[in-house]
């Protein structure tokens, strides 16, 4: 009945070893998550060639993906989650909440043109109490805002001119909640002599996958795949500033679509930092920062995590004078995209995120660095530090230098 | 570029990484996944072909002096073995273990609590088998339950977790003292739990336990996960990335690149792309055939990390230079049937990080 034709990477390398139940941020503060291998690779076994079984202990995972990283036989566990969830999704039905969560652009394009009235009403504890009720929306989480002047609205080029030319996917945090971040990409692409397009790009998908609608994001997946193939074929190099888009388009694009176009495109993407170490590596990159006497924290999204990049963030701000770094070293801060703003999830969420808020306290620096807006989000409502995005402090320091001289 | 890149993140390759990072080192460690710690007991035995050297003592209280910093504390010594009795009730010997642990006494009277959740740990069956190893030991059994609703098979790990839990401690031990009173159990010198007690805080479960029961507690370790191995493993890979490791997970090693007997770069693969890693010094931990560094084939074991050459036991025919072997990458001709086990991963990571100062 189900799709259950799942990508090449199968269950049968699992030894049941319970490395990805023990690295599983919501397993270790819930008994009612299946758990990883259990919803993974062990229904999969069970089904395979057999009827479809449904189990709603699905919708606790988060997509984190940290099941991947643990796995010492190469399973590649949160792809068959995910199929698990579009499966589930499909049997159950989807929650009209869900449904709106999951298209954060849509909500992102919406707010953004009434962003005063919306960012009001999101802080209004009424209003919160109407949406909990109404939607199952936590009434405690704060929501990010939304801006007026939105990237789309800002930045309209298509196309770059310099020897090294970057096809951007902004994604739509640095779209419509921060385009601060997008604006700050454009500015340090600029002090490397580095012009940057903006290509036509949909939500990545990542908010569709984790709340099982896997057809509409795949639709968004091939969307996006054809329209940034138009650059890689000129010589682009494509390149994000928000993790969990950046894991779409490295791994997720492949896993749920297994298509030439996804390999093709996979291997032109970069993370914003590690782009930027690969240009110092190859002595491009411009290093004339301002000195910064900072004591910063570093918090690692999962998402960064499982590209499988080292630090590169760290090893870009190393570069600042007189910028000291830290990883806190923390798991995942329980935000998780949308996950973090349903109301019956709110204990787990919150439970997740307590031990990255210890991290952070612990390490006590002036303040956070993070790529991820989702995880700002958490560390913005579960820290006493403020959390700013790389390429923020990136910009500041090349501005910096360039006013002194 | 790294000064050294450590492949594997087993014991091994965290040791090493962490040691190396004391030294200075800017470090990255590539990793397909993580190592056999996870469903170890978290003790560190010793299965080395080779007798123990002054180097063993060396590397041991190296490890011990890691471990006490890191707030998760070691007891025993390389020079004598201890037995400490396991989820089944056999008893292992090991030589270092955490300070959850008490070794099995030869007389007396123990008392074994299990789970009622925890279906690998039967008390019953943990009697029977260590009655016959320590026959002059007086046995007695009893559960409790954590009283937890669960929607999944629970493990010693959730049971751990829960026992982080003061609320949940004090069900237990409520629990505990109304049956020994009920059933008029003698006090014991000893009680024996799961591999579960507590992971942030097991410093108080374990004070709490045994001050409420009146006697010390130890852990059985079982089936995985073992809340030692779990404690030991989290602590480690904190202590690494707080001394800045670079951390490439999900990323497989798939060759090198060597250049007059020099490995140059290593080759490595990520979801998105295949891209190179270089080092000054690579560190190989990839835990032989158990951790996946070499595979067993027809002709005896090849590898699959660097891509060279090597004899049957796994040895690379020519070793490049700048590499050295760490665990079970050293062959079979060093550790039997190619298991690393503890006291030799302390040891030849130690040995390694020491040979990086030369
Ligand atoms: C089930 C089990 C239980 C055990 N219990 C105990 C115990 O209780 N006490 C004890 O002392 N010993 C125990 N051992 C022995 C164990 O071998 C060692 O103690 C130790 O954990 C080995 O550590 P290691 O770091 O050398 O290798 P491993 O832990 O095997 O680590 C190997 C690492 O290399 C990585 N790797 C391999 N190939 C590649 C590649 N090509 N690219 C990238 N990464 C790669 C793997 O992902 C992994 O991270 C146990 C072993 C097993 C299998």
């Amino acid at each position: 009945m189900h799709n259950t034709l799942y990508p090449k990477p199968s269950f049968d390398q699992c030894i049941k070893c319970n490395a990805c139940v023990i690295d599983c941020p919501v397993s270790n503060v819930s008994l009612d998550f299946g758990g990883p291998k259990h919803l993974g690779p062990e229904l999969k076994r069970l089904i395979e060639n057999n009827e479809y079984i449904d189990d709603s202990r699905i919708d606790l995972c988060t997509l984190c993906g940290n099941c991947d990283l643990s796995c010492p036989e190469n399973v590649q566990v949160s792809t068959l989650l995910a199929f698990s969830k579009e499966a589930h999704a499909e049997i159950a039905g989807t929650k009209f909440r869900d449904f709106v969560l999951a298209n954060a652009e849509t909500v992102g394009k919406l707010a953004s043109v009434f962003a005063p009235i919306t960012n009001l009403a999101l802080k209004m504890k009424p209003v919160r109490k109407i949406m909990e009720g109404v939607m199952g929306l936590d009434s405690e989480r704060l929501f990010p805002s939304y801006r007026f002047k939105n990237f789309n609205r800002i930045y309209k080029k298509k196309t770059a001119n310099t020897k090294r030319k970057v096809a951007y996917y902004a994604g739509c945090y640095a779209t419509y909640n921060a385009p601060e971040i997008a604006e700050a990409f454009v500015k340090v692409m600029e002090y490397n002599g580095i012009e940057v397009a903006k290509p036509d790009q949909k939500c990545c998908g990542i908010p569709m996958f984790a709340n099982g609608q896997m057809k509409q994001g795949k639709k968004n997946a091939e969307y996006n795949i054809n329209s940034f193939l138009e650059y890689t074929r000129q010589g682009y190099d494509v390149v994000v500033t928000c993790t969990s888009c950046t894991l779409a388009l490295k791994k997720e694009y492949i896993m749920y679509l297994q298509s030439e176009g996804a390999h093709e495109l996979a291997r032109h993407v970069y993370d914003a930092d590690e782009y930027l170490r690969m240009l110092h590596a190859e002595g491009e990159l411009n290093t004339n920062f301002a000195e910064m006497n900072v004591k910063a924290g570093y918090y690692a999204p999962c998402h960064m995590k499982s590209q499988g990049i080292g630090n590169p963030a760290m090893d870009i701000l190393s570069l600042i004078p007189g910028y000291e770094i830290t990883d806190v070293a923390a798991g995942c801060c329980g935000q998780c995209g949308t996950y973090g703003f349903k109301k019956e999830k709110q204990d787990i969420s919150l439970s997740i995120g307590k031990s990255m808020a210890e991290a952070v306290e612990e390490v006590n620096a002036d303040y956070t660095v993070t790529e991820c807006g989702m995880c700002k989000n958490a560390l913005d409502q579960l820290t006493s530090k403020k959390t700013i995005h790389p390429m923020i402090v990136l910009a500041e320091a090349y501005e910096k230098a360039e006013k002194r001289s | 570029m790294y000064d050294v890149v450590v492949v594997g993140q087993g014991l091994s390759g965290l040791l090493s990484a962490i040691w190396a990072g004391e030294q200075g080192k800017k470090v990255a460690l590539v990793s397909k996944g993580t190592g056999k710690l996870l469903q170890s007991t978290g003790f560190m035995d010793f299965y080395g072909k080779k007798p123990a050297t002054e180097m063993t003592k060396e590397a041991v209280d190296k490890f011990k002096q890691l471990m006490t910093k890191l707030n998760l504390p070691y007891l025993g010594d390389f020079g004598s073995k201890v037995s400490v009795v396991t989820g089944s009730g056999y008893l292992k010997e090991t030589i270092l273990y955490p300070e959850t642990v008490v070794p099995v006494p030869d007389s007396g009277r123990v008392l074994v609590v299990g789970f009622t959740e925890i279906a690998d740990f039967q008390p019953a069956f943990v009697k029977g088998n260590l009655e016959r190893e320590r026959p002059e030991l007086v046995v007695d059994t009893l559960t409790v339950s954590l009283e937890q609703k669960s929607l999944r098979t629970m493990t010693q790990l959730d049971a751990a977790r829960l026992l982080d839990k003061k609320e949940n401690r004090a069900k237990v031990l409520k629990q505990i003292k109304a049956q020994m009173q009920k059933r008029n159990l003698g006090q014991p010198e000893l009680y024996i739990f799961p591999a579960s007690l507590g992971i942030e805080n097991w410093r108080t479960v374990l004070q709490e336990f045994s001050v409420e029961l009146g006697a010390p507690v130890t852990e059985a370790p079982g089936m995985p996960p073992n809340a030692p191995a779990v404690r030991l493993f989290e602590s480690l890979r904190k202590a690494a990335i707080r001394m800045g490791t670079r951390f490439y997970s999900d990323t497989e090693v798939i060759g090198s690149h060597v250049e007059e007997n020099l490995v140059r770069s290593l080759k490595i693969q990520t979801s998105n792309h295949t891209t190179e890693i270089i080092g000054r010094t690579y560190i190989i931990a990839a835990g032989g055939v158990l951790g996946g560094g070499h595979v067993m084939t027809a002709q005896g074991l090849k590898d699959t990390v660097l891509g060279l050459e090597t004899d049957a036991y796994g040895q690379y025919s020519v070793c490049p230079e700048n590499v050295l072997l760490v665990g079970a990458s050293r062959g079979t001709k060093e550790l039997h049937c190619g298991i690393t086990g503890g006291v030799s991963a302390i040891q030849s990571s130690y040995e390694s990080v020491l040979s990086l100062t030369k």
